[in-house]
């Protein structure tokens, strides 16, 4: 279970997170979304120690992270992992090489085993051809999915997924989306997905969160959210161009 | 000014816990083999073409210079020792270090620039990777021994350049070359200039990797860190230069 207690964040003058308090349960598919710079990844990247709050607790599987030192946090990330919104592949390696890192640096695999263990993962994804070429090479769909490989080579609990369909091709999203969905239903894994796409938020989600104006405007089922009559879920759910939000 | 002056501390306190974090994780992390062996392939065999241009005309220019001397004064066993003492001392250490830095340090300056832009850092950090352990330490390492090597390749490299040269511009038998070179160029000079240019790798790695690391914003910042790595490295090495003098000395 993962607890976010009253956090602040801000950057300069600008509050990004103004006390907000959030728990997310095991299993649960959560979908966290808001406009553009609502502050929802800086909310997920709290979790795994890539920043630290002002104020307020943040607390993982019962222990509290809040203060916790670079290094403390390394157990922590092998098992809540990552998803970059910009899928952040390591260029100077091949396709194959970054799914087999995380092997090769934490269950310290020969290198052949470890790219033996990357391959069926990224057969599993359909990328499997594409393993020898570099992140440069291919589009931003396949990268998104090696990404997705890579984070999930080590069987996290927890993973997190930042905007893991914007982009994407509508094929590629459904794929996606089915993934976080499989991850949930079959092996139990918690997701929090940072997300614009209504599509993947009203078809996967088990719960919605809405950050607006740094707080926790919306917190329910993907029902009520789109049901919801206050004006700025009516505005954002639709997509509408006028309203409170600019 | 005071607010130069202070943001000028502050990213020097900043440099020196950077140094010391990489000095940490160079004896206490584990080095990752596959990074290191990657790294000191591009930093030593790919530089070795320019490193060998470079130190093959810098033996030719102290061999013309030293020349026109020698002829001078018929001072022809003295050609080889002229030749070996700035070149193996001071030039080629120098030169090899200021092309080092400009093709080596810049590309690891923009490298990680670009790395951390794109959040690949993060990304690093978020598969629970040290990325000084896993970035910076073999970078370190690499520059330090490749910079060694090339300096003692190019040394030799510039000899026969220096012995070409002195035999067809000036006329110096390649043997007289040589005996003067064999009598008076001590094993202390060949030392001297390993020690610096060993000193050179550690001062370009550490300028260059926390340029890169230290990159905030975008395309132009990674523009401005490659900028300073060069800059800064090529200081640091004229600093190096005389430090590793003085203290020979």
């Amino acid at each position: 279970m993962i607890q976010f207690c009253d956090v602040c964040k801000k950057f300069g003058e600008q509050t990004v997170l103004d006390h907000v308090s959030l728990t997310v349960f095991d299993g649960q598919v959560l979908f966290i979304v808001g406009k553009s710079g609502a502050g929802k990844s800086v909310l997920v990247k709290h979790l795994i120690g890539l920043l630290q709050p002002d104020t307020g607790q943040i607390f993982f599987d019962g222990d509290e992270i809040t203060h916790w030192k670079e290094k403390d946090f390394y157990p922590l990330r092998l098992k809540c992992a990552m998803v970059f919104q910009h899928s952040t592949l390591f260029d100077s390696m091949s396709l194959i090489e970054n799914v087999a890192l995380p092997l090769r640096k934490h269950r310290h695999l020969s290198h052949q085993e470890s790219l033996k263990q990357a391959l069926e993962k990224l057969a599993l994804l359909g990328m499997e051809s594409y393993a020898d070429q570099l992140p440069a090479m291919i589009g931003d769909g396949m990268r998104k999915r090696v990404a997705i490989a890579r984070a999930l080579m080590l069987e996290p609990n927890y993973v997190i997924f930042d905007e893991p369909t914007t982009g994407l091709d509508p094929l590629s999203a459904e794929q996606v989306d089915q993934l976080i969905r499989r991850l949930s239903d079959e092996l139990k894994v918690t997701s929090l997905v940072v997300s614009h796409d209504l599509r993947s938020i009203f078809t996967v989600s088990d719960r919605i969160v809405m950050l607006y104006e740094g707080k926790i405007h919306f917190d329910g089922t993907p029902e009520q959210f789109a049901a919801c009559e206050d004006p700025v879920i009516y505005q954002f759910v639709r997509a509408l161009p006028d309203g409170p939000m600019v | 000014m005071i607010n130069q002056i202070k943001q000028l501390l502050e990213n020097f306190g900043d440099f020196c816990l950077f140094i010391g974090r990489t000095l940490k994780a160079c004896v206490c992390g584990s080095w990752d083999r596959f990074e290191l062996l990657r790294i000191l392939y591009l930093v030593g065999v790919c530089s070795l073409p320019i490193i060998l241009a470079t130190a093959l005309f810098a033996g030719a220019i102290v061999a013309t210079q030293v020349g026109s001397y020698v002829t001078k004064y018929r001072a022809y066993e003295v050609v080889g020792w002229g030749f070996g003492f700035g070149t193996f001392r001071e030039l080629g250490p120098l030169l090899i270090g200021l092309m080092f830095s400009g093709r080596v340090g810049a590309h690891h300056a923009a490298e990680l620039g670009t790395m951390k832009v794109t959040e690949q850092i993060d990304a690093l950090r978020a598969l629970a990777i040290d990325p000084i352990e896993y970035l910076v330490v073999p970078r370190l390492v690499a520059m330090v021994v490749m910079m060694t090597l090339l300096n003692i390749i190019g040394d030799f490299c510039a000899l026969v350049g220096g012995m070409v040269t002195s035999y067809v511009l000036v006329g110096v038998d390649p043997y007289v070359f040589w005996n003067s070179f064999c009598e008076y160029v001590k094993l202390g000079d060949f030392l001297n200039g390993c020690a610096k240019a060993g000193c050179f790798g550690v001062c370009i790695a550490f300028v260059s990797c926390y340029m890169g690391m230290s990159v905030q914003g975008g395309a132009p910042a990674v523009g401005r860190a490659v900028n300073n790595s060069v800059v800064f490295s090529a200081v640091g090495i004229f600093a190096m230069d005389y430090g590793v003098t003085w203290l020979w000395n």
